[in-house]
């Protein structure tokens, strides 16, 4: 700190790049690790939602047995649990496409073949045996027994609930957002590259206090996004979700502590990055001043 | 010289850190203290374990549930110097919407809350008893409905003979199953006012094809009734 006259503008550049830095810094995690199918893949599959999917269909269904008549197997020996997972992974690649513009809607379909000929086939045997006749509101009850079915399935294979979040314009606003978070992205970075520039040039005189400063921008910018983070994961914070269909809760708490954890270690590499930076200029300043001390 | 300058920098370096670290928190506290307190809302109803939790768009507006806690210990399992009960007693008269008794039948295994008033969403979460019918405990006919799919799915299982326990906050009062019913909904016959001191117990009549416009249930007649406080005394619980 020889020059006075540049303490004060590093200080204020540091404290420019602590934000910066952390900004594109959640960007990048956010852009690549955080809001991709592959995060909400690895989810899926860590919380084994299509289990629990398929449990709680199983469940709904033989409740509604007991008021329809129908029993649960006419629904379950069509639908498995493969078919809830590629269910919820076909809702989440619909969703990602809807994002990237590859598509212009969110619609997620399944293959309900074999569950309306399941279908079918119970009532046509329930009516053979009840002497019903098949008219047209048996015609009726039989496609609205499928389409509530397909609807339960398709609702309960959802389990990031994209269906829901499209069906309120949620999914467009979020849509155009990302088209305005990629430009935001663009100009944090100028920032950052600018405001990094402009550091080296006021630490040009005496280069190892470069390292001090971007030290303390990675310490800082480290303590500050990851102790909240590691309070939350400690906490078990997001363990208090309401929601208490099972699926739903697995998938909503557990996209949000892998992100949490996501963003807390990326943070705290930032931190440790930090140190070495000041490790580094601590040595720097050692071999600095022993050769001013030989050269005295 | 160099080595004696360097250190006299440390403090320097120190503080200068600690400077920033402490501007960074206070600016990240004064940007964030206003969209937190706003949001502090949301965030305790989404992150907190409400079992009784309502949903804004639940449909519940202006409905006020309220939940009690009634005691269900049967009469033979309290001890007989405090079996003081009384054959007429105080009735509390419950509001719309308010839990205030909770049935009980071993035989088919049943036990749940009875709300005084009925609703879509007083259905999801007990049976309901029409406030067109008499407050169990008064003379004349006691009406309860449940779903089928849920609460009342075991209802055509019930014999003659059942008991079925009502239990309340001002009484415990003891029903048996004297008829087995079948009514269209458009017959009133058995929702209508009583001579007799009655409970009717009804649900529909679960169906395949289509909804069904049957029902089915029981009619019981009284067996006791045992007030926790006599006639005129008032009731505090």
């Amino acid at each position: 700190m020889t020059n006075i006259r540049l303490y004060f503008p590093k200080i204020i550049l540091t404290f420019l790049l602590i934000f910066l830095l952390t900004g594109t810094e959640l960007s990048l995690l956010i852009q690549h690790n955080a809001l991709t199918y592959k995060a909400f893949e690895t989810v899926t599959v860590q919380q084994n939602l299509d289990e629990k999917a398929y449990t709680a269909l199983e469940s709904y269904f033989q409740s509604r047995s007991n008021s329809t008549g129908i029993p649960a197997d006419v629904y379950l020996d069509a639908v498995t649990q493969e078919d809830m997972k590629q269910g919820i992974l076909s809702s989440i690649s619909k969703a990602f496409a809807y994002l990237q513009h590859d598509d212009e809607s969110y619609a997620v379909t399944m293959d309900f073949t074999e569950l309306e000929k399941s279908v079918t086939e119970f009532f046509n045997q329930y009516a053979e045996e009840n002497h019903y006749q098949k008219d047209e509101i048996f015609n009726q009850k039989v496609q609205s027994s499928i389409q509530e079915a397909e609807e339960k399935i398709l609702y309960t294979a959802d389990t990031f609930k994209f269906g829901t979040i499209a069906e309120h314009g949620w999914l467009a606003k979020i849509r155009s957002f990302l088209d305005i978070f990629r430009k935001i992205m663009t100009g944090l970075y100028i920032c950052t590259g600018v405001v990094l520039i402009l550091l080296i040039l006021c630490c040009k005189n005496k280069f190892s206090e470069l390292f001090y400063w971007l030290g303390l921008t990675g310490i800082i910018s480290g303590l500050l996004i990851s102790s909240p983070c590691l309070y939350l994961l400690k906490t078990d914070y997001f363990s208090a979700f309401v929601v208490k269909d099972i699926q739903i809760y697995a998938a909503v708490t557990g996209y949000l502590n892998y992100i949490t954890h996501l963003i807390s270690t990326a943070f705290i590499i930032t931190g440790l990055a930090g140190i070495v930076f000041l490790l580094l200029f601590s040595v720097m300043q050692k071999i600095t001043n022993q050769k001013q001390t030989t050269a005295e | 010289m160099a080595d004696k300058k360097n250190k006299s920098a440390v403090p320097v370096y120190l503080l200068t850190g600690v400077f920033l670290l402490i501007l960074c928190i206070a600016f990240c506290i004064a940007v964030l203290i206003k969209p937190y307190e706003t949001a502090q809302t949301y965030l305790n109803i989404i992150f907190m374990d409400q079992s009784m939790k309502i949903a804004p768009s639940s449909g519940l507006d202006g409905l006020v549930i309220k939940e009690n806690q009634i005691e269900t210990t049967p009469v033979s399992d309290i001890p007989e110097n405090e079996q003081n009960f009384y054959d007429e007693g105080e009735i509390i008269r419950p509001v719309f919407g308010e839990q205030y008794a909770v049935l009980k039948c071993d035989a088919i295994s049943l036990s749940v809350p009875v709300y005084w008033g009925s609703s879509a969403e007083l259905l999801e979460r007990g049976a309901c008893q029409s406030s067109s019918s008499v407050v169990v405990g008064e003379h004349g006919n006691s009406v309860i409905d449940a779903h089928v799919n849920t609460f009342f799915a075991d209802l055509n299982q019930l014999k003659a003979g059942d008991d079925i326990i009502i239990y309340t906050n001002y009484g415990i009062f003891t029903y048996q199953v004297s008829e087995k019913i079948q009514f269209l909904n458009t017959d009133k016959k058995y929702v209508l006012p009583s001579v007799d001191d009655r409970l009717t117990l009804y649900t529909c009549e679960a169906q395949v094809l289509g909804t069904s416009d049957s029902r089915i249930g029981a009619v019981c007649t009284l067996v006791s009734r045992q007030f926790y406080h006599p006639a005129g005394e008032g009731n505090e619980s």
